[in-house]
Formats: C-alpha cells, structure tokens, sequence
C-alpha cells in the first residue's frame, strides 16, 4: 500500500530553531529511512520559526545523494512552510543537486549513508 | 611581564581588526606568564569587536596565562561591563538599561541550540524597534547561518565567540561571531588543495556555489545567502582570516592584507535596522515545485 508518512520536523528537533546540521540529520534519518521502504513523505514544517542552509541540507540536500532525483520529486512533498523558507528550501535543492553532479561525491554519499558499495 | 599596551580606536574596520591582531601576533607564544592588558590608550571600541578581542585573550587564558583587562575609560568599561565581556576578567555585569548590547558569549561547537535561544533572547528583548518582523527572521538566520559556518568548517577546539551592538541613532546593528580554528586558507588547502592567497581564499568562499565540503552533506549555500542578504539591506559584511580582509558594503567587495595573520575566522555583519524591505520571494514558488 502506498502510504503516506507525515514527518513533523518541529516534533523531531523539539524546538522551532531548526539552525544545527545535526537536528537535520535527525530529520534525514526518518525521511530516508521512510523512502527507502518505498513510502511517500509529507514533511510539515508547522510551528518552525528559523531554518538554516546548514540544517536542510543535512534533512533534505544530502538525499539527493542517496535516491534518484525522480524518487525525491514523487515521493516526498512539503507543507506548513514560509514562502521565504520555501525559498530557501529551493535553493539547498538546487545546490544538491549539483553538488551530487561530481559521481564521487555520490558514491561517498550512499556509501557512508546507505553502506552501499558503488553508485548506481 | 611587563603591561601590554592596545591603543587607538578598536572599531569594526580595516584597522580595527589590523590593531587586534598585531596585538595578538605580539602574545600568541606566551605561556606561564601574567598578562596586563593596558587599555588606557583605547579611545573607542565598538562592542561587537569583543567577540575578536575576547578570542584572542580566552587563547592567552588557554596557554596558562593570567590575563587582566586594566585602564579602561569609563564610557568603555561601562558597556563592556553591560555586555559581560568584563565579567570575563573579574568586573561585575552592569544592567543594559537602554537594551543595546547583545551580550558577549563562547560557545562550544556543540551548543547549536543554545547558540539559537541566546540569539532568539537577545533580538526579541533587547528593544530593536525599528526592525520588521521580516527583516529579524532573516537576520536572525544570517547569524545562525555564520554559526553554522563555523561549526562545520573552522574544527576549532577553542569555541565560537560572539558579541553585537545595536547603535539607534545610526540604525546600525553589528554582530560579530570568530572562530580560532583552521581559518579558510588552510581549509582550503586542506579540503580542496586549492593553494590561493588568504584574499583569494575568502573570495572564493564567497562566490558561486563553491565549498569544500566533500561528504554526503552538501554544502556551499549559507555565505552567499548571507551576501544576498546585506546587499538587499544596504548592509555590510566583514570577514578576517589570516592574512585575508575582505569587507562587502553597497555592493562592492573591496579587500586587503593584514600585516599579521589572524589563526581562525571573524565575520562581522552590519545591518540596516531601518530596512523596509519585505524580503517576501519575488516568484510564485510552488511546494509541489521544490522537489
């Protein structure tokens, strides 16, 4: 069954500062862990009052180095979000996805977060 | 140990920063020893450059040194007792009845929160009243944009030092965040084996999407974020590393050296608290676009 997984990023940091990479890696682990069961993600960002590059990045930007971009776009979508902060969620996107141009940079990424061997 | 004398005008500029580091270039072997630092020659000092002199003196404390703050004029040591930066060296912390100061601080590069709540406590109650709620959030974010910046690139074991001063009549607001770590030559040199001048190294920093991030977080966003931000503002941006000084102000970058290095990272940004700007995205981004 294709079920929807709501990820609440304020529950998960436990504060509305959403500013340290390593809150977002808390974030990552939950929504990468959710995409590679083959779920889609809803990530609502209600009651988050400040977010950093740093911190999306480490949530979001460093998927791209994990999962076929056309995996992202179907699986995961965004609510309760700023339009300010939409656009800063953009902008870490656009940079991942070029930062994950470089293969080697892939291939370090699935290697150290999903113990892959090789890039595909 | 004889007194060690800083004098002049300690203000967020060229020579100020010049002032501070030929002041540690002169220190930075000294061990065992007890440091007088004789300010009586200190005619002004922005507060903010707390954050740079309190590094450099926190460093002297770590190598075994006794250091004292004396001499200072009373206009001075009255908002450096406001700000906390004296309690540091044994004055009592005065109450900031006109709400100006954005207390003097270290951290540890774990404090990423803590970091969070004093930057949140210090802009919400400290009386900016000229600031918009738009022009807070993002400048809220540039600083912890700075923070983060130090965090993952400067490995300093030495802590992050932080300090900032509204000044009304000027509707100016200066904060200063400084690292002791690599500093952004040897980052470089280290993480891309990119030899470049202390100049060309923060040049580089600042432009396009380059970083020297390698791993399988990307990176090379927060410092162009930061610049976008001050140009939109009208505001100005000053980074100290190494040799390296490197000020953008109305658009225009302009750059210098230093006559001793400086071993980390300052940055000082000064914000336009006048700025009316809404700061809202000009496009009609969507959500199910982002992706």
């Amino acid at each position: 069954m294709d079920e929807e997984l709501f990820i609440k990023v304020f529950e998960i940091v436990g504060a509305k500062l959403c500013v340290a990479s390593d809150d977002g890696e808390r974030v990552h682990s939950q929504i990468a862990a959710a995409l590679k069961e083959g779920k889609k993600v809803k990530i609502s960002f209600a009651n988050v009052d400040s977010l950093t590059s740093a911190f999306l990045n480490s949530a979001i930007g460093q998927l791209y180095g994990e999962f076929p971009e056309d995996k992202i776009k179907s699986g995961l979508s965004v609510c309760d979000i700023e339009k300010d902060d939409l656009g800063l969620l953009k902008r870490v996107v656009d940079t991942a996805k070029e930062y994950f141009k470089d293969p080697e940079r892939v291939k370090i990424a699935r290697k150290e977060v999903l113990g892959e061997p090789d890039a595909k | 140990m004889n007194p060690i004398k800083l004098s002049g005008e300690i203000r967020s500029d060229y020579s100020g920063f010049n002032l501070l580091i030929n002041f540690s270039a002169q220190l930075m072997q000294e061990e065992f020893e007890h440091i007088e630092v004789d300010m009586s020659g200190v005619k002004w000092m922005d507060a903010n450059m707390c954050a740079p002199l309190g590094g450099i003196l926190y460093k002297l404390s770590r190598q075994l040194n006794t250091v004292t703050v004396t001499g200072l004029k009373p206009g001075i040591e009255t908002v450096l007792s406001k700000n906390g930066f004296l309690s540091n060296y044994g004055r009592e912390k005065k109450q900031d009845t006109h709400g100006t100061t954005i207390e003097y601080k270290r951290f540890e590069l774990k404090d990423g929160r803590y970091f969070g709540s004093y930057v949140e406590t210090h802009l919400k109650d400290k009386g900016i009243p000229q600031m918009s709620s738009a022009l807070l959030k993002k400048f809220r974010e540039s600083i912890f944009e700075i923070f983060s910046n130090a965090v993952i690139h400067s490995e300093t074991k030495l802590g992050i030092f932080s300090c900032g001063q509204f000044f009304p009549t000027k509707h100016r607001l200066d904060f200063s965040i400084v690292d002791l770590g690599l500093g952004i030559q040897a980052n470089l040199k280290q993480k891309a084996n990119l030899e470049l001048s202390a100049v060309d190294a923060i040049n580089w920093a600042m432009e396009g999407r380059n970083t020297t991030k390698n791993g399988p977080i990307p990176g090379g966003l927060g410092l162009k974020l930061l610049r976008d931000f001050i140009e939109i503002n009208k505001g100005r941006i000053q980074i100290v590393s190494d040799r390296g000084y490197w000020e953008f102000s109305q658009g225009i970058v302009s750059t210098k050296e230093l006559s001793a290095p400086f071993t980390g990272t300052a940055v000082n940004i000064e914000i336009n608290t006048a700025d009316a700007h809404s700061y809202c995205l000009v496009s009609e981004l969507r959500p199910e676009n982002v992706f």
